[in-house]
């Protein structure tokens, strides 16, 4: 598993699109939980005093979000589940956003109810799911497998809504439903569990045609248990729940159409409608009427009427969607909530009184709004800032689009004036995130490009993609149809393409592989849906492919025959013959799939999924759909699922250097933000080598050993470079000029160790990723690094807890102290992150009359960093590389110390990271149990090993601690079994290391010691050489079946295992440890990685 | 079914008249689109025979009944009757050339097979007309994300009408040995024969299989055929404890008027919708929308 990447947003000053779709309040009361049609969910803290305030935005799913439910007994575990439109479902940590799991099944859901048994089932409960299939689903809380289906033996249909029934009375429970064509129907719930689990066939206990459509609720009176309560869109009922008789239908008037509710109390429910107006009414008893059923001879039924006591109601916003939910808890500290969320992004609650009341005369009594919120509030009550705002001149232009080049550390951005900018994207964010950082706004260096007349809507770096081309290069679309070539770094016009197609949606580049005349060529997407390909040596269009009547979805290239290939969002192909610019042929249906199927290796990037995040979830999906397709129940995977994605987010991939900015993009509008990404282990790389070869000139043998060999390496094949060069890479000068194609050859790695189903999407991903970075073996300036990794100190340093403190940061760091609070952010290597909101550190009620503090993730991060504190001077023999730097220039003391400081950082966040099964594996000092026996099945052993050698290698910065600092990882391994945040303990970690540092520095102001911190780290490397070495030999021993020699790029890997194994157990039994354990894994699979890894070096 | 283009190049238009025109088309064009698309919907769904919302009274659909036969053979022979989206009669006649053997079965009496392609086109369809019944005139739409966020979805469910009837399912050999279909005959299959019935665009697909066991120590490489729409002779599989491979198929099918009627009015709409969608892009300046 590889660590997290640390992310910051620059959310500028308009809040992104958040149209909900589903709304839910946990039960709790402290968190509403939203869904969007963009395919996000918001969380929103909900405070004692029912105020409200966006706290965190979760991006996981690729498209508009169909349903939440609470997915575990929420007071054990704070879990929500959502489903999307293309049949993504994931299960959520509300209270740190985290995403717990995710699967994608051919099912569209429209609601879901979470049900657990505890006396009776094992695990976790079920997810009973209705939607766009026959009959009810039941889902695996925990794994979202399929477990198995209600079955109805009465005309199945589609279901459109459920509720489980649990009565108290005859202690069953049952679940209801009713189907789309308003069919009734009951199963037993609690009585077939079993039967269930055995995969029998449940079917339904009754159905009864309840002769209205579109349900849209159904409710049982928990009160009385007696009334049910069916809400239609036209009209709702009330029946008997003992026989399904009708008690009384009331339609709407006025040409409203219901959309659900609640029952109150007893004889009390509350009716909402689409367009967010609610009404409680009183269910009169009127006693036994004669009149209803005078003449059939049954039993003579009671009737009830209803009596409107109250109402609700948004003031403006007629017309608009809502979806509504209302929330009834009889404990007291809690409320009894309505709650609304509106397409245009607003919450509203209302608090309903224990008792409603009509008004003295009779009349309905309006309830008031309680709260009302909109992410667009959290914005204008907190100060925002976009990435540009402090370039000169920019003011308040709308960027509407931007292109990050990472070589060149220039962010590129098209303005709505058609004006271009360009800047450099540190200084850029340094000025706007920092305090002194105002005094960089004058001289913040950029460039102005004026060409384009309207405003610029994509932009392409082709360098970027292919290093074959020219440097200069930059193309810029606009909104009418003008395509210009430039020059950034003349700045001028080299060509302009007047394409006459409306607004250019998207600039691609042909692949690698596949060229004109030896030439790549440029693939422009119109918004008419045509296509045009632009040839840049030779100025021209080659052709522009104007027929296609839907939206280009998929641009292939026929190499061999010149045949350009669009796929369109209607299914149907178009064949394009280059040379000639005529259409060659067109199919529709099954012909035009096949067409497009055939040659999938030669695809361009494809406009709607050319973003990798979301490409890549549409590949994960037709893997997973396979198997569960085949399953009897599951329908056919219908391609109709495949929906477009709806966040266009330019994933971590292309990402060679430690600092990124992403620019993320709302679909519908053209709000966008960007994402400044941090990747520490990437940081301490390239931070780590420098220093060594400065200060230690008189290398050991081994260490001049590795380093020679890894020069040799990088000289030789800079291209494969595999995991192992890693840990020598950090030794070796040459690290700096790391390629690009490392990352992969790492990702490769991960994608073993991470089970068949993630290999096959990572592979696929890293595929893609070399097409696109085929040579990048580009240099990170040095300056640059050390900019980011100041920045990053600065965005993560929690300032104000001590005034003089952050002045001693600015000092000695030679950081600068952050204006406000940043919003953080975690993106995971899957396609899933997570990001702050502004104001979200106001959200906890404990800190809001702190604001002296600034940027504390929470109040624990103080706990958790004096526990840290407390546990450092603990170590007291030992050489802590901080305490002994004053000799050099400040300058480097600063150096070494962030150096330390980022490496302490990156352990950290391996260690909390590590997932807890095999933390736990480590923990017991190597014992190799296949905890995801269950889940893999082949590749077990290798995936298991694999992933355990991430680990290793990843946590190699420890391998710098000697025994004494168990102690510490054994707390930051508590505190990942505590489920601390990532951000949380690296905040409390470098607030500890930091005020330790500060603390000794003032102390021992003058007092010097002439060993440098990173002497130090060095001769702790040596030692570990020199342990390596020897361990090596043992395994020599024990790996006869192996014949190629073991040669030293292997063992930087083994260095780890055993340095690792150190934290543990005592260093001197280290060895015999480790090499026990290796022959105690099974043999076959631990040779397969062996032999990979050896032979990968001898290619090189 | 008009196929324009809308101009969308030329010179930039003065600020005014545009801005005036995309009040008209959200005003009025917008919903004219609408209802035509809403009579084109209720035209399709009146082919799927669907109860008519509000009335109620739904009686019982009508029967029809269709013949399948092949040109090329004339092995199979099929009388299917539909009943809405169910099956409620099938009369299968089976000539085994080998031994000149006829074979019949029908449908037993209280057994009707839902077939569930149409009817997910079906409801995919009413959601689409439910779609655009909440906006109907007196409905103002106020932006262009609006039109296309409710078009989107109009054609999300559109989409997956049409998905149903042109792609059946791929089902494997056992999973089709395990379908309720196998057991509604009467008198029931024999052990050698599997049935599956499917809709493909407009048809009626019936195929039987005829299977023959392998024997166990039989040469033939054993491997269990994947899922498919209509599988070919050769292909083997496991059922029970036994191996059987299918000897001959029989695919025979009939043409369903209103199924074809159906996805043409599935296709025109999709083509009005995104001819709105289109339009409402020209105007994107005007409410920075971008594309994508």
């Amino acid at each position: 598993m590889r660590c997290s990447l640390q992310a910051v947003a620059l959310w500028g000053k308009k809040a992104p699109l958040h149209s909900i779709t589903a709304i839910m309040i946990t039960d709790d009361q402290q968190t509403i939980v939203t869904g969007s049609q963009e395919g996000q969910l918001c969380l929103w803290n909900l405070s004692p005093e029912l105020k409200i305030s966006a706290k965190e935005l979760l991006f996981g799913h690729s498209a508009s979000v169909t349903c939440l439910a609470k997915a575990r007994d929420f007071s054990k575990q704070p879990y929500v589940v959502s489903a999307a439109e293309n049949g993504e479902m994931c299960v959520w940590n509300v209270t740190n956003g985290q995403r717990v799991e995710k699967a994608t099944l051919p099912y569209r859901h429209t609601a879901i109810c979470y049900y657990h048994c505890s006396f009776r089932m094992t695990g976790e409960g079920w997810l009973l799911c209705c939607g766009e299939y026959q009959d009810v689903l039941i889902i695996d809380a925990k794994s979202l497998a399929v477990i198995h289906t209600f079955i109805s033996s009465q005309s199945p249909d589609w279901i459109n809504c459920l509720c489980i029934v649990h009565s108290m009375r005859i202690q069953e429970d049952s679940l209801l439903v009713v189907s789309v064509a308003g069919e009734l129907k009951v199963w037993d719930l609690s009585s077939s569990i079993n039967s269930i689990q055995e995969k029998q066939d449940v079917y339904e206990k009754e159905s009864k045609f309840l002769d209205s459509l579109n349900c849209r609720a159904i409710r049982f009176c928990t009160y009385t248990e007696r009334l049910l309560l069916v809400v239609f869109s036209k009209c709702w009922k009330v029946y008997d729940y003992c026989d399904f008789s009708l008690l009384r239908t009331e339609v709407s008037r006025s040409g409203q159409c219901f959309a659900g509710g609640e029952v109150l109390a007893a004889h009390r429910i509350i009716i909402w409608t689409e367009d967010g107006h609610s009404f409680i009414y009183q269910l009169l008893n009127s006693g036994l009427s004669k009149s209803i059923y005078p003449a059939d001879g049954r039993v003579l039924k009671e009737t009830i009427y209803p009596h409107l006591l109250c109402s609700t109601s948004v003031q403006e916003n007629k017309g608009l969607s809502f979806v509504m939910g209302y929330m009834n808890e009889r404990k007291e500290p809690f409320y009894k909530i309505l709650f609304s969320g509106e397409v245009s992004g607003r919450i509203t609650l209302w608090h309903i009184p224990d008792v409603p009341v009509s008004k003295f005369d009779g009349s309905p009594r309006e309830i008031p709004i309680t709260a009302t919120w909109t992410l667009q509030d959290n914005f204008d009550k907190h100060h925002t800032m976009s990435i540009i705002d402090h370039v000169p001149g920019a003011g308040t232009v709308v960027v509407t689009s931007s292109e990050y080049v990472s070589s060149l550390d220039k962010l590129i951005c098209g303005c709505e004036d058609g004006t271009i900018l360009i800047t450099q994207a540190l200084n850029a964010a340094k000025a706007g995130l920092l305090e002194g950082g105002s005094l960089l706004k004058d001289s913040l260096p950029h460039k102005v490009l004026k060409g384009h007349h309207q405003s610029v809507t994509s932009l392409l770096y082709p360098h970027g993609l292919s290093s074959k081309l020219d440097q200069s290069w930059l193309l810029s679309g606009d909104q009418d149809s003008c395509v210009i070539l430039w020059n950034i770094f003349t700045e001028e016009v080299l060509h302009k393409f007047f394409l006459e197609a409306g607004p250019v949606t998207s600039l691609l580049m042909s692949p690698e592989n596949f060229r004109l005349r030896s030439d790549q060529v440029i693939c422009c997407v119109c918004s008419d849906h045509s296509v045009a390909l632009l040839h840049l040596e030779g100025k021209r269009c080659l052709l522009h492919a104007r027929k296609h009547l839907f939206p280009v979805r998929m641009i292939k290239w026929h190499p061999v025959e010149n045949f350009l290939i669009v796929g369109c969002a209607d299914d149907s192909a178009y064949i394009w013959e280059i040379e000639t610019g005529t259409l060659e042929r067109h199919e529709t249906g099954e012909r035009a799939r096949i067409i497009l199927n055939c040659c999938d290796d030669s695809q361009l990037l494809k406009p709607e999924f050319a973003l990798p995040v979301t490409s890549e979830t549409h590949k994960h999906k037709s893997v997973e759909q396979r198997p569960s397709s085949s399953c009897q129940f599951g329908p056919i995977p219908c391609p109709g699922l495949q929906v477009e994605s709806s966040w266009k987010v330019a994933d971590v991939k292309p990402f060679s250097g430690p600092f990124n900015v992403l620019p993320v993009k709302t679909r519908w509008s053209d709000i966008g933000f960007h994402i400044l990404l941090f990747d520490l282990e990437n940081l301490v790389e390239l931070l780590l080598p420098t220093p060594v070869c400065d200060v230690d000139p008189s290398n050991s043998f081994y260490g001049s050993e590795i380093l020679r060999r890894a020069k040799s390496t990088v000289e030789k094949k800079t291209l494969t470079l595999k995991r192992n060069k890693t840990a020598s890479g950090s030794l070796s000068a040459e690290a700096q000029a790391k390629p690009v194609s490392e990352n992969s050859a790492q990702g490769e790695n991960t994608a073993k160790s991470l089970g068949d189903n993630e290999g096959i999407k990572r592979q696929k991903k890293i595929k893609n990723s070399k097409k696109m970075h085929p040579k990048p073996s580009r240099k990170v300036d040095a300056n640059i690094t050390i900019d980011t990794a100041k920045l990053f100190l600065s965005c993560f340093l929690p300032w104000g807890v001590d005034k003089e403190f952050d002045n001693l940061c600015i000092k000695h760091l030679d950081i600068l102290k952050l204006q406000g609070s940043v919003s953080l952010g975690l993106a995971s290597n899957e396609d899933h992150f997570s990001l702050m909101l502004p104001g979200w550190d106001l959200c906890n009620a404990e800190m809001k009359k702190d604001y002296s503090k600034v940027n504390l993730f929470s109040k624990k991060v103080l706990d958790l960093s004096n526990k840290y504190t407390s546990t450092l001077p603990n170590q007291v023999g030992m050489p802590r590389g901080l305490e002994n730097n004053c000799d050099s220039s400040q300058e480097s003391n600063t150096l070494n110390t962030i150096v330390y400081l980022l490496n302490r950082l990156f352990a950290v966040n391996k260690l909390v990271n590590t997932p807890l099964e095999l933390a736990c594996g480590i923990d017991r000092s190597f014992k190799m149990e296949s905890v995801h026996n269950k889940a893999r099945i082949p590749g077990n052993e290798i995936s298991n090993i694999s992933s355990f050698y991430g680990y290793l290698r990843n946590g190699k910065s420890e391998s710098h601690i000697p025994e004494a600092d168990i102690s510490l990882l054994k707390l930051i391994s508590c505190w990942r079994d505590q489920s601390v945040q990532v951000t949380e303990a690296i905040q409390a970690v470098l607030l500890a290391e930091v005020q330790q540092h500060m603390k000794t520095l003032s102390k021992r102001a003058g007092n010097s010691q002439p060993v440098s911190m990173i002497e130090d780290v060095h001769c702790e490397m040596r030692q570990i050489l020199q342990e390596t070495e020897w361990t090596r030999e043992e395994v020599e021993l024990h790996c006869t079946t192996d014949t190629l020699p073991l040669q030293t790029p292997v063992t930087p890997v083994k260095h780890d295992s055993d340095s690792n194994s150190a934290k543990f157990q005592d260093t001197e039994d280290m060895p015999d440890r480790c090499v026990l354990e290796e022959s105690e894994s099974p043999g076959k699979p631990r040779h397969h990685s062996w032999i990979a890894k050896v032979c990968s070096c001898k290619l090189c | 079914m008009s196929q324009h283009r809308l101009q969308t190049e030329g010179p930039p238009w003065a600020l005014q008249p545009q801005e005036e025109e995309f009040r008209w088309l959200l005003h009025d064009e917008v919903h004219a689109v609408l209802r035509q698309l809403q009579d084109i919907l209720k035209e399709a769904s009146l082919r799927f025979t669907l109860p008519c919302s509000g009335t109620g009274t739904e009686g019982p659909a009508k029967q029809e009944n269709f013949i399948l036969g092949s040109c090329s053979t004339d092995q199979v022979k099929g009388v299917l009757t539909l009943q809405g989206d169910a099956l409620s009669q099938a009369d299968v006649n089976l000539k085994i050339p080998r031994n000149n053997q006829l074979l019949h079965f029908a449908f037993r009496e209280d057994k009707q097979w839902k077939l569930q392609q149409i009817q997910d086109a079906r409801n995919h369809v009413s959601q689409a007309i439910y779609l655009l019944a909440n906006r109907d005139e007196s409905y103002q739409f106020r932006t262009g994300a609006e039109v296309l966020k409710l078009m989107d979805a109009v054609m999300l469910q559109l989409t997956r009408a049409r998905n149903r009837l042109t792609t059946p399912a791929t089902l494997t050999l056992p999973e089709i040995a395990a379908s309720g279909l196998t057991r509604m005959f009467a008198p029931a299959l024999p052990s050698d024969l599997l049935v599956n019935v499917y809709i493909n665009l407009n048809k009626l697909c019936l195929t039987v299989y005829q299977l023959h066991a392998l024997q166990p120590n039989s040469t033939k490489n054993f491997r269990p055929a994947g899922g498919a729409v209509l599988h070919s002779p050769g292909a083997m599989f496991e059922w029970g404890s036994q191996r059987l491979e299918v000897s001959h198929v029989h695919k025979v099918e009939c043409v369903i008027p209103w199924l074809n009627d159906a996805l043409v009015f599935f296709t025109v709409s999709l083509q009005l919708c995104q001819q709105l969608k289109d339009k409402i892009s020209v105007f994107s300046s005007y409410w920075s929308y971008r594309p994508f």
